[in-house]
């Protein structure tokens, strides 16, 4: 079974990339295809200078362990990626969970649990991060706050690549968007170009989810399977 | 930033794994509790039946001889006696003693054949008593044919040591000289050293008479003298080779009825120790998949095989305390004699290694912890039970492949043979190591898949 094809993307330092698509379009997928947690048995993938440690991931599940404190997960991971003893430190401000540090990750909001999520994927100081749906599951003001931490990190010159259903997200956090549907790569651009190409004079409401949704709709048959 | 070596990265996971074993007491205490309650009620239930084995004894040497070994004299009876210190003997005649075997009356039939005595006596040939088992429990048998082997060597021991000194003393006379009997009389013996003087007297009589010819030719005598001392010298050390009088020949590879206390804390060992190192093994690898870490820590900074070795010493760390700790309590209990420290610390070290190898593989296997606690449950404890009532056939080398069958040789060779036999115990622990890496390697193998979506 083939879950992606045709997929031909590129990130410079500082650019953030959105994966637009609806569920089981092969956003996951390629995600951790590039991550190196699916295996690539075609296709080639350049990792940035430092390999495939350079390339932080943030899997959509939270991946901490539920019994160790925040502060002890990412002490954890900061260790086993060789980071400098004031790393913790540093990674629970920029987080903001200094007031949850020593509290286990099992008692974490969905929310907070989200923010250590990614802050262990920053203990290696990676030089892209791929971050799957980051917000799906957090309410508005996490992922308010999320997003401000995330748009930080890209000042400082770090490639983003995430996924999203949300064209809204897409169009506020990216500078570009690959639309995938069925595994296939089918618009690359900006928003305002997707609503271009595919938008009609008489929609209403939200112009970018309208034609979004006309391009799903219309590369629904496309299917690399 | 440089990552750390395999050595650091599995020490920082075993930290982890033993802080998150110790903040989860319903864990801990069903992975702790669970062998130890099992090993315990199957100690209690060996302990129950290990109530002296009676076994039959036909006794084919009614001469009523003895045989004088340093001064004391020996007879069948006296073996008999050293037999029933550790079992009820009950002395039958051969056909009774076959139809008591028969209908489980009687665990074993011991037969001192015809002319043990004086075989004994002769010192030409070791006089060879028979065991016949039945083979109704494989258990029991191999028990109590240690048992036995044990009664035999401990009665060898005592012949060997009036062996050694009936023979020193006999040295002792013919050289130095001194008081000996026989028929009932007494009489001065020589000896060499007062003989030479005798006849160095004798040549220094005739030479100052002027009759040198003949002292010259009492000159060989002097030398076999000094001849037969240097090598009656060497007398003493060779008679302290003397070791095993008597072998026990086991005809019937089978059965007694009396496990004893030795196999129930071996059994016991090897239950709770095989249990934990399996639970511990497959709980530890399929956690991390249950915490959605396991592909984040092999894409990244820890090695699909440092992963499983940590995970195998952690299963091996913890089940060998255990096992270090209910082996104290039970040679406490049971009255065995502590020792041999090295050797079981290796023990435990090895099965503890090969066992939690195989819970990882059953963890690396399986989708989430409790399919891995199923998986190492329902593989484990027949192999377990293989290991522990031993058969033929191929269930006796399908326990042999399992990590269990050594582990349970080499724990009975510590617990019961008198004599360290250092190249078997090594061969064992040289298998379980063997098995360790092994089962390592294919759960590396299946770890490396599991990480992978």
């Amino acid at each position: 079974m083939r879950a992606l094809a045709g997929v031909d993307l590129d990130l410079r330092e500082g650019e953030a990339l959105a994966l637009l698509g609806p569920n089981g379009a092969g956003k996951t997928t390629l995600l951790e295809l590039l991550a190196g947690v699916a295996p690539c048995p075609e296709g080639v993938i350049t990792p940035p200078g430092g390999g495939r440690r350079a390339i932080g991931w943030v899997p959509q599940r939270p991946a901490v362990y539920p019994r160790l404190t925040a502060r002890e997960n990412l002490a954890l991971f900061a260790r086993l990626e060789g980071a400098p003893a004031g790393r913790v430190d540093d990674l629970l401000r920029s987080a903001d969970l200094a007031g949850f540090a020593d509290r286990p990750a099992a008692a974490l909001s969905t929310g907070i649990l989200q923010r250590l999520n990614l802050a262990v994927a920053l203990a290696g100081d990676p030089a892209v991060l791929l971050l799957d749906e980051p917000t799906a599951t957090i309410s508005p003001d996490q992922r308010l706050a999320m997003w401000h931490w995330i748009e930080g990190l890209r000042e400082r010159g770090m490639g983003l690549l995430f996924s999203t259903q949300s064209v809204r997200e897409a169009a506020e956090h990216a500078d570009r968007t690959l639309v995938l549907v069925g595994g296939r790569a089918v618009f690359a651009g900006t928003v305002p170009a997707l609503v271009a190409e595919h938008g009609r004079p008489d929609d209403r409401g939200d112009l970018g989810d309208a034609a979004f949704l006309r391009l799903v709709g219309s590369a629904g048959s496309v299917n690399p399977r | 930033m440089r990552r750390p070596g395999a050595l650091r990265t599995g020490g920082l996971l075993l930290g982890k794994d033993l802080r998150m074993l110790i903040r989860s007491p319903g864990l801990l205490l069903a992975l702790l509790a669970y062998p130890l309650l099992v090993s315990l009620l199957v100690a209690a239930a060996l302990q129950e039946s290990d109530r002296r084995p009676t076994i039959a004894l036909v006794n084919l040497d009614t001469t009523g001889r003895t045989v004088e070994v340093a001064g004391e004299r020996r007879s069948v009876a006296d073996y008999i006696a050293r037999i029933a210190e550790e079992t009820e003997v009950r002395a039958l005649g051969p056909e009774e003693a076959a139809r008591a075997l028969d209908d489980g009356r009687v665990s074993a039939v011991l037969t001192i054949p015809e002319g043990f005595v004086s075989d004994l006596q002769s010192g030409l040939r070791s006089p060879e008593v028979g065991l016949t088992t039945a083979r109704r429990s494989p258990i029991e048998a191999q028990a109590l044919t240690r048992t036995l082997e044990s009664a035999v060597f401990a009665f060898n021991r005592d012949l060997a040591e009036g062996y050694v000194d009936q023979v020193v003393a006999l040295v002792d006379l013919v050289v130095n000289g001194g008081t000996i009997g026989a028929f009932g009389r007494s009489g001065e013996a020589l000896g060499l050293i007062r003989s030479r003087e005798l006849v160095l007297e004798l040549q220094a009589d005739l030479r100052a008479r002027g009759d040198t010819a003949t002292a010259e030719a009492l000159q060989p005598l002097v030398a076999f003298i000094d001849t037969t001392r240097a090598n009656l010298d060497l007398a003493a050390p060779a008679a302290e080779a003397i070791r095993s009088p008597i072998e026990l020949a086991v005809t019937e590879s089978g059965d007694g009825r009396e496990p004893l206390t030795a196999f129930g804390v071996a059994a016991a060992l090897l239950i709770s120790l095989g249990l934990a190192g399996l639970l511990l093994g497959a709980a530890g690898l399929a956690s991390e998949r249950d915490d959605d870490v396991l592909a984040r820590l092999v894409r990244g900074p820890v090695r699909a095989w440092a992963l499983v070795a940590e995970k195998v010493v952690f299963g091996a760390v913890i089940a060998g305390a255990l096992g270090g700790v209910l082996l104290g309590a039970l040679m406490l209990g049971a009255g065995l004699a502590p020792g041999r420290f090295g050797w079981w610390a290796a023990a435990l070290l090895a099965a503890g290694l090969a066992v939690a190898a195989l819970g990882v593989l059953a963890g690396a296997l399986a989708r989430d912890t409790r399919s891995a606690l199923l998986v190492a449950l329902m593989g484990g404890v027949p192999l377990l039970a293989l290991a522990v009532v031993p058969a033929g056939g191929l269930a006796g080398v399908a326990a042999g492949l399992t990590p269990f069958g050594p582990a349970l040789d080499l724990f009975q060779g510590l617990l019961v043979d008198p004599a360290l036999d250092t190249g078997r115990l090594g061969a064992d622990l040289l298998r379980l190591a063997a098995m360790a890496v092994v089962l390592g390697a294919l759960a590396t193998v299946a770890t490396a898949r599991a990480a992978r979506r």
